[in-house]
């Protein structure tokens, strides 16, 4: 294994996810070494395990966290406002797979839909044109099934239910995918087993993540130096306001610290930020990058919910891929409909135990137990739309609790935008008119479960004033200080995030080579 | 007698077969399934009881909570009095004090509406947090709700019907390819709705009988 030493000024990448595992590779198989540091341990795929709550205390971050606002997560899981992953592969080990590319009207966000009450809305400095190249290599390397020659996923039961519900209503746009989860063999990983378990981590590695494709190949470069168990706690910088430093505590709390010659931050929407605020200094006293004062603000997840449909007849939808189908005629901008934004509908399964804890937390009695005793004749989905980025919804570090380390949690506020509100409404009777179409006997409407899209706290913008980095990711404050992951997005959209990280890490190596190759960095 | 003298007096309560009885009784309240088998209560109410004694605040909540579950029975019986207009000063008394409560004596309506009482209490939401994660992790309980667990060792369900569904047609799994464009801003160019297409017209959403409006109207977002 590659060791690069402390005192050499390196490149390092802060988590393994999407956004850094993608950055790390593709910086080391062009020449570049890295030192990439990951809070969690490296759990092989041969580790995982088939069962819900154990995967969970596997790999999810279980650190403190607090929450507040209207949001009913707070009420309902205070110190777990997201379900992200702690290991080595963020939060790749978890995912179900889907990969829509982002629109064109849903870039420029502010133009299209004008200007929103209690909303901060902005364009993303960026066009689709500028990202279509990444996409296509996005989607290549991820496998998208129905893209590039890749196969679609054969239907399982919870599709079958799903689309036939969509043609029936009139939906147009479905379709078992584009997913990242092979059909059949690609790309040195096999089709998959249809054996569900997609959010406790795939065994088989059929399903992409950055644990099986980017790291093991940026380890055989040579030039990756991995080191997991590794939770970055500060970023210093030089006198001329350039990061030299990345500050980290192994296992034993021991701080390390590692010279730097360029810093990536990639660990998720609620550390990136907290990192960067827990980095402050006589020159950046609001935290490193934020003389704007946006860090951290407009905190996204999605608008997001579920819906669960009881049958006369077995539908068994925990057999086959969670993300086994998507319907995208909802992902428009129509304000006839009482909101701005889309949606997309994607089908979703949970096993008895995470469906008991997230169908409806804090109910019991027969009302509740009814949704279990149909569980072998239930289907479902999931409502992913575009949500409001409000300053006020924000990360910032709680003082009165620590975790662990004795450091401040992050603290998620979220107060939900009426269009949240409205939105989540229409997707909730559109599934139900969905599964009604089908002959539903019951239909069930969950609220959402805490949040794995997290997005926006680091905001791309043209202007320094409105955000934290220019289109490439790189800080407007710290000219060698990058952000890699969904912080980045300047609206949270209505598209699953994993496929545009993975596109803006790759844009983001280029810029980073060219510049490196112009001696500007 | 006093906690000070008997500093294990909760622990030694939480370890009685009184509480264990009241554990299950409460928990297959709150979570009442006719499919499972008395096991999965019992094996839940055992793990919570174990919990309740990790810490002093649970130690202390849950044998209280479990102790006074009987008098809800004697306010149960109270209410009865009330309604019908014979609840007096006196028979308050002779109830408080004669009625030694049962709550395993309640029948399951009268208990689960008697539970409402405490639902906010630390004890109720200890058990109804706890139980929610135990009960459904049984694999009595999978078997019992038709779930079959772990499936990486048997080779997922390709073989072992993930596509047995029967009861509908087969559906496409390709993207659309026909001649509308996918509308990005606007509205589409049809209406979405029940019976907007008529692909099938033994639609279930006549059965339902609702319409877009009724649907929106009677289910509000429980949010």
């Amino acid at each position: 294994m590659t060791r690069i030493d402390q005192d050499d000024p390196a490149v390092v990448i802060i988590g393994s996810g999407a956004g850094g595992g993608t950055l790390a590779h593709e910086l080391t198989r062009r020449g570049v070494p890295v030192v990439l540091l990951e809070a969690g341990a490296h759990i092989g795929t041969e580790e995982f395990v088939n069962d819900e709550w154990d995967a969970f205390g596997q790999l999810a971050w279980l650190d403190p966290r607090t929450s507040s606002g209207s949001w009913r997560i707070a009420r309902d899981f205070p110190h777990l406002p997201a379900w992200v992953v702690k290991s080595v592969g963020g939060s790749t080990t978890h995912w179900a797979g889907s990969t829509p590319r982002i629109l064109e009207h849903e870039l420029q966000a502010r133009s299209t839909y004008g200007d929103v009450p209690g909303a901060q809305l902005l364009d993303w400095p960026l066009t689709l044109a500028e990202l279509a190249p990444y996409y296509d290599r996005a989607e290549i390397a991820l496998g998208s099934s129905h893209r590039h020659g890749r196969p679609a996923l054969p239907a399982n039961n919870n599709y079958t239910v799903f689309a036939t519900g969509a043609a029936r209503v009139g939906y147009n746009f479905y379709a078992t995918g584009p997913t990242a989860t092979n059909a059949a063999p690609y790309d040195g990983r096999p089709g998959t087993t249809q054996g569900g378990f997609n959010f406790e981590g795939d065994q088989t590695h059929a399903t992409w993540s950055t644990l099986v494709r980017e790291i093991p190949r940026a380890e055989a470069t040579g030039n990756l130096d991995l080191r997991p168990n590794s939770q970055a706690v500060q970023i210093t910088h030089d006198r001329h306001g350039r990061a030299d430093g990345v500050l980290y505590l192994d296992v034993h709390d021991h701080v390390h610290r590692q010279r730097t010659r360029v810093v990536a931050v990639a660990g998720n929407a609620i550390e990136t930020p907290r990192l960067l605020l827990l980095s402050a200094s006589a020159q950046f006293p609001d935290g490193l990058a934020n003389s704007s004062g946006q860090l951290g603000r407009h905190y996204m997840r999605h608008t997001t919910g579920a819906v669960f449909a009881r049958f006369e007849r077995p539908v068994h939808f925990y057999r086959g891929e969670t993300m086994a189908g998507v319907i995208a005629d909802e992902a428009r901008h129509d304000p006839e409909r009482g909101f701005v934004g889309g949606y997309y509908l994607q089908t979703l399964a949970l096993g008895p135990a995470f469906l008991a804890a997230f169908a409806d937390p804090g109910a019991w009695g027969r009302d509740f137990t009814r949704l279990l005793d149909g569980y072998d004749h239930t289907a479902g989905l999931w409502i992913v739309g575009e949500d409001m980025p409000r300053a006020g919804n924000r990360v910032t570090l709680n003082q009165s609790v620590t975790d662990t380390h004795g450091l401040p949690v992050a603290n998620v506020h979220v107060d939900e935008h009426p269009n949240d509100d409205a939105m989540r409404r229409h997707a909730y009777q559109q599934a139900e008119l969905l599964y009604d179409a089908v002959g539903a006997l019951s239909v069930h409407r969950t609220p959402p479960f805490p949040s794995m899209h997290n997005l926006g706290t680091a905001r791309m913008s043209v202007r320094p004033a409105d955000g934290v980095t220019n289109s490439y990711g790189r800080t407007h404050d710290v000219p060698n200080l990058f952000v890699s992951d969904g912080s980045v997005f300047t609206t949270s959209t209505s598209a699953s995030p994993t496929l545009t990280i993975v596109a803006l890490a790759m844009r983001q190596a280029d810029y980073i080579l060219d510049l490196f190759a112009r001696g500007q960095l | 007698m006093t906690f000070s003298a008997q500093p294990d007096l909760p622990r030694r309560y939480l370890e009685s077969d009184r509480a264990r009885d009241l554990m299950v009784r409460l928990i297959r309240l709150v979570f009442p399934h006719d499919v499972l088998p008395d096991s999965a209560y019992e094996r839940t109410a055992d793990s919570l009881l174990l919990l309740s004694t990790q810490s002093n605040r649970m130690m202390l909540a849950v044998s209280r909570g479990l102790d006074s579950l009987d008098d809800l029975d004697t306010l149960e019986h109270l209410d009865r009095l009330d309604h019908q207009n014979t609840l007096t000063h006196q028979n308050t008394l002779n109830a408080r004090s004669e009625r030694a409560g049962d709550f395993l004596a309640l029948p399951a309506d009268a208990a689960t509406r008697a539970l409402h009482r405490i639902e906010h209490t630390d004890f109720f939401t200890f058990v109804l947090g706890n139980a929610v994660l135990t009960l459904y992790n049984l694999p009595e309980v999978w078997q019992a709700l038709g779930y079959e667990g772990a499936s990486v060792a048997k080779g997922g369900y390709l073989t072992r019907g993930f596509d047995d569904l029967d009861w509908l047609p087969e559906v496409r799994v390709e993207e659309y390819q026909g001649d509308l464009s996918r509308v990005s801003v606007g509205p589409l160019a049809h209406p979405v709705g029940p019976g907007a297409v008529k692909t099938e017209p033994a639609g279930a959403a006549d059965a339902a009988g609702r319409t877009d409006s009724e649907v929106s109207a009677d289910d509000e977002v429980t949010l």
